[in-house]
């Protein structure tokens, strides 16, 4: 099993333990009831007795289960722990000495009962507010542990059980009704007050345009970009969408190494404001294209030049930045290709020497993109298919009748791929791959999760069933002595709750914080950083540091052991944890972000900036 | 404050009635696009769990009984839950986000839960219109 299962298997059991104890204590409640002659209706004695027994039991058996499920998290929390002090903390700090009360509480009373005693209503009541406190501190707010967390939990705790030995238990004597109430509300109080006192100190100021670059040579390629609403067709149907240019995607752009792009971004009718980011494109920070940190977003009637050397061949693509959960899910995005120097000819299908193909997938309000091709390639032609995901969730790629190999992954070309055959290769959020082979006679068909893309014949669709690419064992190794690691931070993602101004959000978070609030990484030009990136939460979440590729130490303590992975994006699954590294090259103030971009939009974003 | 028990326990109901609608529109709605859930969502996450706030609130305002206080906390338990497996559901996707047999089993719990927590609810109306209503001969049990 996978951490990430054990992940939600923790959940699911630490639920069914939570669920077992309140049962279990209603279902005692209504024993008790029934015993004082409450609500009880006239019906027989016997029958009422009857049903009292076996009341009794199911309230028995459900502790009993409750008993089981708490010895079962011992065992995933003990796994947890395995995988790294990350996923358990709050388990073993928190869960643990709750759970623990709830045993100590209930289990003996329970004993008592089966013995003859009282039915112990309010002890397991407690016992189940216990574990379901438990549960809404790994959910809620698990790592770091905080001692607000351990407030609030111990302290909601407290007070549901009071209310509820008022509501239905024995009345206490006044003086001892007294001190714990004053206790639990202190205890709650100093939690919320920790809440508002913890929250970390905002992030540094964003000052752009403050990092000298070099200047940029005359253009020698010039675009221009207009954003605005336009009506679109895909998959025979007109959708409102955003547009460069009036088309989705917008105008690929091409050029040669060595070349000066120049783009114009203008925005006519977006009301929230366009830019222009180019994802993996490592440019000067100034034309990094992020709204509020290294411009400000292009209002409608206005403009903004980018201007950057065209120094990296390889597969790319442009998207706003502004609003660019929305921006990028309604159109506002295209392919940026690179062709290596010495490359004349831009177009090089109109060479005759090869079939390149520019595959960008997106899902455009429902409907997927882009539309199925069938083409022609004659045995033998050489055939490049460059694939981007612009979406914010992972596809699953299957290429068909002919052997390929993964060329490059990130604009980046691999180190001696070897040749796939019947294989998967998933490619995350923002990410990009290069296949190439030689065309065979046959027909050959590219899928995009099981829907033909880009064919030269009639294909049949692949099976599900095929294997998965790892590209951490794929490819040949290069005997790097890995730089020693001058700086390192870890990045633990997770959900949380969050004020966000005066409203609670259920966020995606970093280190327990949500953007804004969420501590800048501070760097010096030159020194050589390690990220630790682990996913204690229950989805994907692929990460994207903008200004530099990282390189691919390790992921779950396995060290990367086929073809240097340099990347700009990556998947980080629930229970992994990777470590990568990158040397600090690119001066300025750069996002690190997950690029599920409604989970950045939802706090997940921090920033790198050089100090 | 029993006629507000009353109102809003039966708002509830009609919310929760409707709230199997939305799903069934998000089921059929066709493409899948962004917004297909968003009802259901919404309801789920914002309305619903407030009127089941308010119940608690009138159950305890009304001087409800105990075990009647304690009914009117249940859907709102088993609403945190939904929430709750639908994440779990979601997390046991594969890695392209399409659903394997684990999550459609949890899926599944999804609905199960809603359906409790429907008959929890009508149990609470049926409570609450038993109430005593102030005033009347009824009110033996007040003290
Ligand atoms: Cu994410």
């Amino acid at each position: 099993m996978t951490t990430g299962s054990i992940i939600a298997l923790d959940i699911v059991i630490a639920v069914l333990a939570a669920a077992s104890w309140l049962a279990a204590g209603a279902t005692a409640a209504t024993t008790a009831l029934s015993a004082a002659g409450v609500s009880e209706p006239a019906d027989t004695a016997d029958h009422g007795r009857a049903g009292t027994a076996s009341r009794r039991r199911l309230a028995i058996g459900l502790a009993v289960v409750a008993v089981i499920a708490i010895l079962a998290r011992v065992v995933t929390t003990i796994v947890l722990i395995r995988a790294g002090w990350w996923f358990a903390a709050e388990k073993v700090l928190i869960a643990g000495p709750l759970a623990l009360a709830a045993l100590l509480v209930a289990g003996p009373r329970v004993v008592r009962w089966v013995k003859g005693g009282r039915p112990p209503v309010v002890a397991l009541l407690f016992a189940g507010y216990a574990q379901t406190a438990a549960v809404l501190v790994t959910v809620l707010h698990g790592y770091p542990v905080s001692s607000a967390a351990v407030l609030l939990a111990f302290g909601g705790v407290g007070g549901a059980t009071m209310v509820t030995w008022r509501l239905a238990g024995p009345p206490p004597g006044r003086a001892v009704s007294r001190a714990p109430v004053v206790v639990t509300v202190a205890v709650i109080t100093a939690g919320l007050v920790l809440v508002v006192a913890q929250r970390p100190a905002p992030a540094v100021p964003h000052a752009h345009g403050s990092v000298a670059e070099p200047a940029v040579a005359e253009p020698t390629r010039r675009f221009t970009l207009t954003a605005g609403t336009a009506t679109v067709r895909a998959d025979g149907r007109e959708i409102e969408a955003w547009a460069f240019n009036g088309q989705v995607p917008g105008p690929p752009l091409t050029a040669t190494v060595g070349d000066v792009l120049e783009v114009t971004l203008r925005n006519r009718d977006i009301d929230r404001g366009v830019t222009l980011h180019w994802h993996g494109y490592d440019v000067p920070n100034s034309q990094d294209g992020v709204p509020g940190v290294t411009q400000a977003a292009v209002l409608p009637g206005e403009e903004f030049v980018y201007r950057f050397q065209a120094d990296q061949a390889g597969t790319y693509w442009y998207h706003t930045h502004a609003v660019s959960d929305i921006g990028v899910r309604k159109g506002l995005y295209g392919a940026l290709v690179v062709q290596p120097s010495g490359t004349q000819v831009r177009d090089p299908a109109a060479r005759g020497t090869g079939i390149e193909v520019i595959v960008p997938v997106h899902t455009l309000d429902g409907r997927s993109l882009p539309e199925a091709v069938e083409d022609t390639a004659d045995a033998g032609t050489p055939v490049r298919l460059r694939l981007i995901n612009t979406d914010s969730t992972t596809h699953r790629y299957a290429l068909t009748g002919a052997a390929f190999r993964v060329a490059a992954v990130d604009g980046v070309d691999l180190n001696r791929p070897s040749a796939l055959l019947n294989t998967a290769v998933l490619i995350p959020a923002g990410g990009r791959y290069d296949l190439t082979f030689t065309a065979p006679a046959t027909p050959v068909g590219l899928f995009v999760d099981g829907r033909v893309v880009w064919s030269t014949g009639p294909v049949a669709v692949p099976p599900q069933a095929w294997p998965v690419l790892d590209l951490l064992t794929y490819g040949g190794s290069v005997p790097n002595p890995l730089p020693r690691a001058d700086r390192e931070f870890t990045l633990v993602l997770d959900r949380g709750l969050d004020m966000h101004g005066f409203l609670p959000r259920y966020a995606h978070t970093v280190n327990g914080a949500a953007d804004p609030d969420i501590a800048p990484q501070v760097v010096r030009s030159g020194e050589s950083v390690v990220f630790t990136i682990v996913n204690r939460s229950l989805v994907v979440h692929p990460w994207h540091l903008h200004g530099h590729h990282v390189l691919v130490l390790s992921r779950d303590g396995e060290r990367a052991r086929g073809s240097p992975l340099l990347l700009d994006s990556f998947d980080v699954r629930p229970g992994e944890v990777w470590k990568v590294a990158f040397r600090a090259d690119n001066p300025g103030m750069w996002a690190n972000h997950c690029h599920n971009l409604a989970h950045a939009d939802q706090g997940m974003i921090l920033h790198l900036l050089y100090g | 404050m029993r006629k507000a028990l009353v109102v809003v326990t039966t708002v509830l109901l009609a919310v929760f009635v409707f709230q199997f609608v939305f799903a069934a529109v998000g089921a059929f709605t066709r493409p899948a696009g962004d917004g297909a859930y968003l009802l259901h969502s919404v309801t789920g996450m914002a309305i619903i769990p407030a009127l089941c706030v308010l119940t608690v609130l009138f159950a305890v305002l009304a001087r409800a009984p105990g075990r009647v206080v304690g009914m009117t906390v249940i859907p709102l338990g088993l609403v945190i839950l939904q929430a709750l497996i639908a994440m779990l559901a979601n997390s046991f996707t594969d890695a392209s986000g399409s659903s394997t047999t684990l999550s459609l089993i949890i899926g599944g719990l999804h609905a199960f839960n809603g359906i409790i927590a429907v008959h929890v609810v009508v149990g609470v109306l049926r409570e609450a219109q038993k109430l005593p209503v102030p005033g009347s001969v009824l009110t033996g049990t007040t003290t």
